[in-house]
């Protein structure tokens, strides 16, 4: 699948950056974002581990219809008598992977797109930074509605519609700090030196633009999260029966006044897993980059 | 300042017109052959009666001329009919387009009227227990989904006073009390995010400001604490919240799409999702291309203000 290679590449891509570049994190005090990456780690392990230890299938209508939370279905059960608190699990697993999935094709085609940009200049720039500006012309949930809209609703392009969407912050991000970076004498000795092209990409300005891509990828997780949660509130990301956070904030519509549980937990679910990211994006912008100025949410980073 | 508002105007052109090139391409390169999904399995239909539809929906010959056919007719008016029930797109747009100005207009509202004073207090009172709940309120308010907030205060409402809104649609000019009781929820939900994103940002360029040396000098030379904050610093502050609410224009637009369908509002969202389950594409394109432009107005206004506020711009 398309999407799940792009993911491989990301981790490449991480992989290749030298560890001392990452050295800060050694050096990191900042509450907000030892909170939130606390949150995320919680996340993580829900969504791995959960499953081993509340053993109860998301699926499986055994129980009573509609039973208020209890120490047996400790989140209650929903309309078909399925165990709520499993099936928020089962939501965890899918929420992480459609943000690491949708971020990494944003990660690769966004950083692909950047550095090929930024190095070579002129028309393919200039025509590539036009296209990038104008996705930012369309307000960024609408075009995932209809991007996913139009592939058919489901969440393998639930998926591909986030990442295609958030692929221009990215280009726009790896273009500038590209340009900033390719200003300075280190590169051009090194062309000097007769590197060629492919080094000076990915030995010398990769590892140096890495700082603001990672707080790219923590503030868009939680994007991309939420993307996917509102896509599938609408019917167009992750498909029932299958739970997710968004199809059963969709569901529990219907039972507002007589199960409120349902719309409680999977909502407290999103919002704990963006709360997450976003002190993390916090603590980490503090550190990293103190020229990025404000980006929260959906705003890009202007560069 | 009226060279810059129409070197902006004439920049928007260009915009739109690319626009509706990936708008249109965008439909016409999803998969499946409009055609056959639209007649489905149903084999009796000839080739001739599906050549027909497809002169009836543009979407004969090659793509330069489709496209040409649907960009000059929507130059004059003409964004097609609907495949459903062959009303003009225009008329179904026109009908949604206010409900979506108004949410959005109220939501920016709330959003701006709450946002900024708790910033300013946020920011003058540093480190103070209102300061650190307006921040943790801050990144709560940006960490909710405006759906999930919208489905709690109904719930919230239900319970406690036993009301929801009056559904079906009032117009505000008919009625404007049911009119506004129907839109204060949706709007509530969609601004809390902006809300959030209006307050960091004014304490982040409050903050800045306050340590100017002008701020220094006007407290120096004795004018009221008061007066320097709203008068001095709250003015210049306010320059960089001005380009934040142009992107929250675009998210508030997303925002909108989802509470339309929560509370029953039929604005441009509401088609557009409609639009896209029936697989009604003349809609779909004639929706997109709305709230893509109704989203580069908004900018260009955004700018315009801008460069009022700040004349450094407007001169370049």
């Amino acid at each position: 699948m398309l999407a799940a290679d792009a993911a491989g590449d990301a981790v490449g891509a991480w992989e290749a950056m030298p560890r001392r570049r990452l050295a800060f994190l050694g050096r990191w005090h900042n509450p907000i974002g030892i909170v939130g990456a606390a949150v995320i780690g919680f996340n993580v392990l829900l969504a791995l581990f959960g499953a081993l230890v509340w053993s109860v299938d998301p699926d499986a209508q055994d129980a009573e219809r509609l039973l208020p939370p209890s120490w047996g279905n400790p989140m209650g059960t929903d309309e078909l008598g399925r165990d709520v608190l499993a099936r928020i699990i089962h939501g965890a697993q899918v929420s992480l992977q459609v943000g690491a999935i949708a971020v990494g094709i944003a990660l690769v085609a966004g950083t692909l797109i950047g550095l090929f940009a930024g190095f070579h200049r002129g028309v393919v720039d200039a025509v590539l930074m036009r296209v990038v500006d104008l996705m930012f012309a369309f307000p960024g949930l609408v075009l995932a509605i209809v991007i996913a809209g139009l592939l058919g609703p489901s969440r393998r392009n639930a998926m591909i519609a986030i990442g295609i969407v958030i692929t221009p912050a990215f280009a726009r991000v790896v273009r500038g700090a590209v340009l900033e970076v390719m200003g300075f004498p280190y590169i051009e000795s090194t062309r000097a030196l007769g590197a060629s092209s492919r080094r000076v990409m990915t030995r010398h300005l990769l590892p140096n633009i890495a700082a603001p891509l990672i707080v790219l990828v923590t503030v868009y997780l939680s994007t991309a999260i939420l993307a996917e949660a509102a896509l599938s509130f609408l019917g167009l990301g992750t498909q029932p029966p299958e739970a997710s956070w968004g199809g059963m904030l969709n569901t529990a519509r219907s039972y507002i006044d007589a199960a409120w549980w349902l719309s409680i937990f999977p909502g407290a679910a999103i919002m704990f897993v963006c709360l997450g990211f976003n002190f993390l994006g916090d603590g980490l912008r503090d550190i990293l980059d103190p020229r990025l100025g404000p980006t929260v949410g959906d705003i890009p980073v202007k560069k | 300042m009226l060279g810059f508002v129409a070197r902006r105007v004439l920049l928007m052109i260009p915009t739109v017109v690319g626009i509706s090139i990936i708008i249109f391409l965008m439909v016409r390169l999803m998969p499946g052959d409009i055609i056959d999904i639209l007649f489905g399995a149903d084999i009796q239909v000839s080739e001739e009666e599906k050549q027909q539809a497809r002169i009836a929906l543009g979407i004969e010959g090659s793509y330069p001329e489709q496209y040409w056919n649907w960009a000059s007719g929507v130059v004059t008016g003409d964004f097609g009919q609907s495949f459903r029930n062959a009303e003009p797109v225009l008329d179904v747009l026109l009908r949604a387009v206010p409900i979506t100005f108004e949410l959005m207009i109220l939501s920016l509202l709330i959003a701006v009227l709450i946002g900024v004073p708790l910033g300013v207090i946020s920011a003058v009172r540093r480190d103070s227990s209102s300061d650190y709940a307006a921040r943790v309120g801050g990144l709560v308010g940006i960490s909710i989904p405006n759906f999930w907030l919208a489905t709690l205060l109904l719930l919230f409402t239900s319970r406690v006073f036993g009301w929801v809104p009056p559904l079906g649609y009032v117009s505000f000019f008919d009625d404007p009390l049911t009119n506004l009781t129907q839109f204060v929820l949706p709007a509530i939900s969609i601004s809390v995010f902006t809300l959030a994103i209006v307050m960091r940002m004014v304490r982040a360029t409050m903050l800045e400001v306050l340590s100017q040396d002008y701020v220094r000098t006007a407290r120096a030379k004795g004018v009221q604490r008061r007066l320097v904050i709203y008068r001095h610093a709250l003015r210049n502050a306010l320059i960089p919240v001005v380009t934040v609410v142009g992107f929250e224009i675009g998210i508030l637009m997303g925002g909108a799409a989802i509470v339309e369908i929560i509370f029953g509002l039929p604005g441009v969202g509401y088609v557009l999702l409609n639009s896209i389950f029936n697989r009604d594409y003349p809609l779909v394109q004639g929706a997109t291309l709305m709230i893509a432009v109704i989203f580069v107005l908004a900018n260009l206004l955004v700018d315009i203000v801008y460069g009022w506020l700040d004349p450094r711009i407007s001169q370049h």
